[in-house]
């Protein structure tokens, strides 16, 4: 026996005792750091664990409704269906060759016919799709959803339901989205809404703001913006944001590592109370706004290219029509049609020279032309230069220096009254002459000329209202006599915006009060409970002598009245309007490369009426702006009757339809 | 003729000196093992639920190759001992040749429809090796250091071969194994000391010099910042020390624990599956099975007490110290006391190579208490 010869154990006994003390020892640590993780530090490790599988979901807000004065809605949300795909499970033969799986078929060329996908669309899709799984790690983009198309037909998604099975790795992801019902009609008053972009969210959410307690959070980020929030981003969706947005909600769910809601009722007890908050809706507004009225503004800007319209109560402020033209579709650029509608949409308008994307009746500023001159004339009684009764003569021609003015044709003799009714220009040149620019600008910055007039929904310019230090300014001392006549007529340095002429006619109408623009009437809670309610402001009262104004108002009246009147040609008994034409001259320098006609139309005079209705006790104040119209009294005149026309006529219906 | 059936002799005393102790822990072991796998598995994909099906299997394939084992003289093995070693070394340089690339390192052999784990069977055959060495290198009555330079090369061949998969854990066990056999011989505890003493400088240069691959370093790293990089490096050692800590003192029950139903414990099956037994049966439960080990090895130790000649002493040693090193490392590393490496745990963890291997470990030590000296 050799094996049994050679055994001398004794050697290797004295090492046992050592082995298993060292055994016994270690076990005893392992021991030890279990009691310490298991029995002391239980609490911590339990804790942790919970919160790995609690999750709080946000529920989302709706956003707050926009409605008109006659209870239309304007804005609103609905529902909207976008389809995502995941790469591995819709093309699984594109998945490298050791990564099998359960989901064996093709299903894409499936999933795109019901998607109505173009057979281009298809194809350059499944080349993505099949790129995203070239790469062999497990968290890749392969197993990642897709979404493949946007605001998808409810038919469509219908089918995509019923037959899960033949679409395997399709998912309809519900959202909700904003939507205008008029559409382009309110497009420049509503504004849209849109994706918070990047910088807005470093505003509300700085460095380091995850870290912050959630009262400090609620400091910063009162609203509580999140990425891939909405927001508006012009308009009244923008100016209301803060009413409008309401504020998210949150439910506590069960997720597991993964990602997916687990509902074993063994864990439910593990939801702390309280589980859920439910959001609250953004608040609702109604405004002063109508939109049968705007339809009516829009119907008679058919002809034109570009412009604007604005209706403002005369008594109130508030503004009742807000028209630019061109517009724009407000459900194409806030994407709730998808993204790429949204991209085309804005490839098409930000370079469109018409400039859609302008609100040009308030953003917009323009040449007043003759709308101005009553403020001039205004200027003069109250300041005792003009003599009302006082006649010049109109040869047409007026020679300063070397300089020739001119009017439209000779008027012959001509008084106040007469010359605001004809808009002759001689006439307001020789009262600039002694009334001078700055008591002329005076008035027009009573009435809000150069002067923003506060409607905060769309930036405002501010328009120019010139004086002699302004000129003197520019042109470094070199006053001429010429700036101030221009001024006299609305021309020159001077700039105003629609809503500015508007408010300021309607002073006019009213006896001399200026108000703050008014478009939102009052804030309803989203169970219709009043919340606020919002007063005309007045900005301030004008202080002139009621027979000066008693004779501008006359004169305004004679436009129409006097068969010599600019806008005589449209005189309708049943339709006391008052109101003054403008032709504005606007300084065009072609560019290079234009195209004749594109130089000759922009060249164009701009075309203006200002109207107050009815005539005798004004309830309305109207200004039209055709741009490059031509004329004042052929082509915006008509526009400010129709929409007149269209007020009375509503205006009638509802009285007849009151109690 | 009667050398060839002397083994067959040797089962009727196998059958008398069968060691109950032995077979009932490793048993309850077992059957622990596998209903924690169907746990460990219960909430993970259809594929992944049969995993303790092939488990049983593999049990079962190992029990009854360890039965034969047990019911041979364990001296029969020294004539296994060097053709064993040379399979396992030439194996192991066809797992360069051959070998699957999963998750960059290839350790896989694939024989037919099996795939085979050559660094597993390679612990077996330094085992039996080592014991047979250490049989005959007695006499010597000062042991030095030339004492142990073959068995240490006998070691650091397929160690490093291991080393260079990569597999670093395994490696770590080989020369574990290596050095807890040959601290059998009766060397003076100066030379243990200065052994130590080099062994820190080594690892301090293979630290300071950048000898390990990245994500080697990168563990280590993670183990010294425990909650540092929790989504990353950290995830597995992390989310292993939520769920024992989530177990409290008596878990939450069979097939509940959330960190494992949750999904938030990968490798639950392969290197994990002690945090899902944590979870489920609490401190309690770990407390057992933490027992059960210690017994095992204490066990295995008595054994190689009573051996009655070295080769049984030492092959016993090297057996315990399979399971010892391979409980240590795994229980270490799950609990956050040591880093993160790749180490089963003994008939617990799935992996057809290494329970075959435990079992095989088992059969011998079966063998050696059956032909102890009674």
């Amino acid at each position: 026996m050799r094996l049994a010869s050679s055994s001398d154990v004794g050697e290797f006994r004295g090492r046992f005792k050592w082995y298993a003390l060292t055994v016994v020892l270690t076990f005893f640590v392992i021991i030890g750091r279990l009691f310490d993780l298991q029995i002391l530090e239980a609490d911590r490790y339990r804790g942790e664990a919970r919160e790995n599988i609690i999750r709080r979901i946000t529920m989302p807000a709706a956003r707050g409704m926009v409605e008109d004065s006659g209870g239309n809605v304007l804005a609103s949300n609905r529902a909207s269906w976008n389809i995502a795909v995941v790469p591995g499970r819709v093309l699984p033969s594109g998945r490298p060759p050791h990564r099998v799986g359960r989901y064996e078929t093709d299903t894409w060329a499936t999933i795109a016919g019901t998607l109505r996908l173009t057979p281009v669309e298809r194809d350059s899709w499944a080349i993505r799709l099949r790129e995203a799984c070239q790469t062999d790690e497990d968290h890749s983009a392969c197993w990642r959803s897709t979404i493949v198309r946007e605001d998808t037909p409810r038919d469509i998604v219908v089918e995509l339901r019923q037959h899960a099975a033949e679409h395997q790795g399709a998912d309809v992801i519900e959202t909700s989205v904003r939507t205008y019902p008029f559409g382009s009609l309110t497009a420049h008053l509503l504004g849209y809404v849109g994706e918070i972009d990047a910088e807005t969210l470093v505003r509300y959410r700085p460095e380091g703001y995850g870290d912050l307690a959630s009262d400090e959070q609620r400091k910063i980020n009162p609203l509580g913006y999140e990425p891939g929030d909405t927001v508006g981003v012009v308009g009244l969706e923008r100016a209301w944001e803060a009413m409008l947005r309401g504020q998210r909600g949150w439910v506590k769910r069960i997720v597991d590592a993964r990602g997916r809601y687990r509902t074993e009722p063994a864990y439910q007890s593990l939801l702390e109370e309280p589980s859920r908050q439910d959001p609250i809706a953004g608040r609702n507004l109604r405004l002063a706004f109508d939109v049968e009225l705007q339809k009516a503004a829009k119907h008679a800007m058919a002809k034109q290219l570009g412009g604007a319209v604005v209706a403002m109560e005369v008594r109130t402020g508030r503004v009742l029509a807000l028209y630019s033209k061109p517009e724009y579709d407000p459900n194409e650029v806030s994407g709730a049609q998808g993204r790429a509608r949204l991209r085309e949409a804005f490839a098409r308008l930000r370079p469109d020279p018409l400039a859609p994307l302008l609100d040009k009746t308030t953003t917009g500023a323009f040449p007043p032309g003759s709308t101005f001159k009553p403020f001039a004339a205004l200027a003069g009684l109250e300041d005792d230069v003009l003599k009302p009764e006082k006649n010049e003569v109109c040869n047409q021609f007026v020679f300063y220096g070397r300089r020739r003015f001119k009017c439209t044709h000779a008027h012959g003799v001509v008084n106040l009254r007469a010359a605001i009714a004809q808009s002759c220009n001689i006439y307001f040149f020789k009262l600039a002459e002694s009334v001078g620019i700055d008591r002329i600008a005076r008035i027009g910055q009573l009435f809000g000329f150069g002067e923003r007039t506060g409607l905060a929904i769309n930036p405002e310019s501010p328009g120019r209202m010139p004086t002699r230090a302004f000129y003197t300014n520019i042109f470094r001392g070199a006053y001429k006599l010429g700036f101030t006549l221009n001024t006299a007529i609305g021309q020159g340095a001077m700039t105003t915006t629609p809503l500015q002429l508007a408010s300021a006619y309607a002073a006019l109408g009213n006896g001399g009060t200026l108000f703050v623009p008014q478009v939102v009437r009052s804030v309803v809670s989203s169970e219709g409970e009043l919340l606020q309610d919002f007063h005309p402001r007045v900005r301030r009262t004008i202080p002139m002598k009621p027979q000066n104004l008693a004779r501008i108002t006359d004169g305004l009246k004679q436009v129409v009245e006097s068969p010599r009147g600019t806008a005589h040609a449209l005189r309708d008994p049943a339709l006391p309007v008052s109101g003054k034409t403008g032709t504005a001259q606007v300084g065009y320098a072609s560019k290079p490369g234009e195209s004749a006609s594109s130089a000759w139309y922009y060249s164009r005079d701009d075309a203006w009426f200002a109207a107050l209705y009815p005539s005798m006790a004004p309830e309305v104040a109207v200004v039209v702006l055709v741009e490059h119209g031509i004329s004042g009294p052929a082509v915006a005149a008509p526009i400010a009757f129709e929409i007149l026309h269209a007020y009375a006529k509503l205006s009638d219906k509802r009285k007849g339809s009151a109690p | 003729m009667a050398r060839g059936l002397r083994p067959l002799r040797r089962i009727v005393p196998a059958r008398d000196h069968f060691d109950w102790p032995l077979f009932l822990g490793i048993a309850a072991l077992c059957v622990v093992g596998a209903i924690n796998l169907y746990s460990a598995t219960s909430a993970a994909k259809l594929a992944l639920q049969e995993l303790y099906v092939q488990q049983v299997y593999w049990l079962v394939v190992g029990g009854i190759v360890a039965g034969i084992l047990a019911s041979v003289d364990y001296r029969m093995f020294e004539k296994w001992a060097w053709p064993s070693y040379g399979v396992g070394l030439v194996l192991l340089v066809l797992v360069f040749i051959l070998g699957r690339d999963i998750r960059g390192s290839s350790r896989w052999l694939s024989i037919g429809p099996l795939s085979i784990q050559p660094s597993e069977t390679m612990k077996i055959a330094l085992i039996l090796v080592l014991a047979k060495h250490l049989h005959t290198a007695h006499g010597s009555e000062h042991r030095g250091l030339r004492d142990l330079l073959v068995p240490a090369l006998i070691a650091a061949v397929p160690a490093a071969l291991v080393i260079k998969q990569p597999d670093l854990g395994t490696g770590l066990i080989l020369s574990l194994i290596f050095a807890s056999m040959v601290m059998l011989l009766a060397v003076p505890l100066s030379l243990v000391l200065r052994l130590l003493g080099s062994f820190i400088a080594v690892v301090w240069a293979v630290w300071e010099f950048d000898l390990l691959k990245d994500y080697q370093r990168a563990r280590i790293e993670a183990f010294l910042n425990p909650e540092h990089n929790i989504l990353g490096t950290n995830w597995h050692a992390h989310h292993a020390r939520v769920a024992i800590g989530n177990g409290g003192a008596t878990g939450w029950g069979f097939m509940l624990g959330t960190q494992n139903q949750f999904h938030f414990l990968p490798d639950q099956f392969t290197d994990f599956p002690f945090p899902v037994l944590a979870e489920d049966w609490g401190f309690a439960g770990s407390c057992l099975l933490v027992t059960i080990y210690a017994f095992l090895v204490l066990r295995a130790l008595e054994i190689a007490y009573q051996s009655r000649d070295r080769f049984g002493a030492a092959l016993a040693t090297g057996v315990g110290a399979l399971f010892f090193w391979h409980a240590v490392f795994n229980l270490g590393m799950v609990t956050g006391l040591l880093p993160v490496v790749g180490v089963t745990l003994p008939l617990f963890s799935y992996g057809g190579s290494s329970v075959v291997t435990d079992l095989v470990g088992v059969g011998f030590l079966m063998s050696v208490s059956a032909h102890r000296q009674s």
